[in-house]
């Protein structure tokens, strides 16, 4: 038997070969999906970056049209899902986890600005949750007893940094557009939000380093809320 | 303008609370996996390390050698065991990174006692299973595929270091000695048939695996192409050779000098 077989079973390279194959099928479908919701990703991006041009009056348009474009972004999302069912997510949530944040944070913001109320009244300055994220984006979130597609907490605390220096962005942009009301709302939110990741232990990762920069959005929406009491242009009710 | 100070009072702490749990659970059982893997990683040299003594291919490793491998065994054993509840389900991907270098250190030292004793390299499903047995109480540590494939890599090396200590001692290299019948078979040519595998896998680039397998590919050509050297220098020389004389591995520039 070893000596028909020689050092090696044929089977066992044949094998490993098959393995690799399917893999890379996987990986070539998954790459298709990933690049059309990036493109999904950035066309809503353009939508919500109006939001620093567009009065407050006129901001649930602009919400209206990123629902819409981050629906887009689900269908992606849940191609993903499927492309990857029955395989270990962890085998291959390294290959979308970025756009998974990115993807999270165009819901986020869209929340805050008004978007995704659900029934309840819009308005604007709402966190959406992780369970009511991942709700809208259709996938189960911080999963740990089976194995399948989710949102991490990792994915979704990304997303929240990246809406912090959003909101820091449109801060000041809001006084431009004469809304001196919105900076003192975002310097709110901010704070706490940056109260909250400071209870974190994090290491030494990506998410560690983004958290440290927080604490610059927080000081320039107060430098935004400092200029406007200064000379008065807080508004006072 | 205080802003060194977080509120206290911000709504969102309870639910980051609950995030900071989740995180430190994670961070806690990454670590526990990590030592898992050191420990793994390090019995595993220690076995290789004996095995090395060993001297006859294709039969039972000698008593006074599975003596001294036998508790860094029970070291991988009781290790895997402990370690398993942490990698099952979807934790079993999740910490793959984490536990990968303890797996393929293992594999490396079961495929090498695997050749010696058997002079053939170890099949997956056959290395899965061992695998598969050590973990604890039900709980299976899966054996990945690349996992087996960067071990058998790396046990390339070992049967280099084997074979260069053979020819070094005995003057010839192990193995086909008692095989009458096919082509005999030593550790140069079954060293040949795994480099040419090992070559023929066709891994398109992406990470993380092929990044390990290119790196792992340059090393083992290394090896192989050390044991065809060695043993150029045993033929060149042939009876001349002096007792305890080792082949040169690094080229042939100070024979040149000392003729």
């Amino acid at each position: 038997m070893a000596d028909r077989h020689g050092m090696v079973n044929p089977g066992i390279f044949e094998d490993l070969q098959a393995r690799v194959d399917q893999d890379t099928t996987v990986r070539d479908e998954l790459k298709e999906i990933i690049q059309t919701l990036e493109k999904q990703i950035r066309t809503a991006q353009s939508i919500l970056s109006r939001a620093h041009s567009t009065p407050t009056a006129e901001l649930p348009s602009v919400v209206t049209a990123a629902q819409d474009a981050i629906r887009h972004e689900i269908d992606s999302i849940k191609k993903l899902a499927e492309a990857t069912a029955g395989q270990p997510y962890y085998k291959w949530n390294g290959i979308w986890t970025r756009q998974m944040q990115d993807a999270t944070f165009n819901v986020l913001f869209c929340g805050w600005l008004g978007g995704f109320a659900a029934g309840q009244e819009s308005k604007p300055g709402r966190l959406l949750t992780i369970e009511e994220t991942g709700g809208i984006m259709g996938v189960p979130v911080n999963l740990k007893d089976r194995d399948a597609f989710h949102l991490t907490i990792e994915e979704y605390l990304h997303a929240l940094i990246s809406l912090v220096d959003e909101l820091a962005r449109l801060a000041r942009n809001s006084v431009t557009l004469g809304d001196y009301r919105r900076p003192l709302q975002i310097s709110q939110f901010i704070k706490d939000l940056h109260a909250g990741f400071q209870i974190l232990n994090l290491k030494n990762d990506a998410l560690r380093r983004r958290t440290d920069g927080m604490k610059y959005r927080v000081k320039e929406v107060e430098d935004v809320v400092y200029d406007l009491s200064l000379r008065n242009l807080v508004p006072t009710d | 303008m205080d802003h060194s100070n977080p509120p206290p009072s911000s709504p969102f702490i309870p639910m980051f609370e609950a995030f900071r749990a989740e995180l430190d659970e994670h961070q806690d059982r990454r670590e526990r996996v990590i030592k898992a893997s050191r420990d793994i990683t390090a019995a595993s040299k220690k076995i290789i390390f004996s095995l090395q003594r060993v001297r006859k291919l294709n039969a039972p490793i000698p008593e006074s050698i599975t003596r001294s491998t036998a508790p860094h065994w029970q070291v991988i054993r009781e290790r895997f065991s402990t370690i398993s509840a942490d990698l099952q389900s979807i934790n079993g991907w999740r910490y793959a990174r984490n536990i990968t270098g303890g797996i393929q250190e293992f594999m490396e030292s079961l495929s090498f006692q695997y050749y010696l004793e058997k002079q053939q390299l170890i099949t997956f499903d056959n290395a899965q299973g061992m695998l598969k047995e050590l973990g604890g109480e039900g709980r299976p540590v899966e054996l990945t595929a690349d996992d087996y494939v960067l071990g058998v890599f790396d046990m390339v090396g070992e049967l280099m270091r084997f074979a260069i200590t053979a020819m070094a001692t005995s003057g010839g290299l192990p193995g086909g000695e008692s095989r009458a019948t096919a082509a005999p078979r030593n550790v140069l040519s079954d060293l040949r048939e795994l480099r040419t595998c090992l070559e023929m896998l066709d891994i398109p680039p992406g990470p993380p695996f092929p990044r390990d397998v290119d790196k792992k590919m340059e090393v083992m050509k290394t090896c192989v192409e050390k044991v065809e050297n060695g043993l150029y220098g045993l033929v060149v020389r042939g009876r001349e050779r002096p007792k305890g004389w080792m082949p040169d591995l690094e080229g042939r520039k100070e024979e040149i000098e000392s003729f």
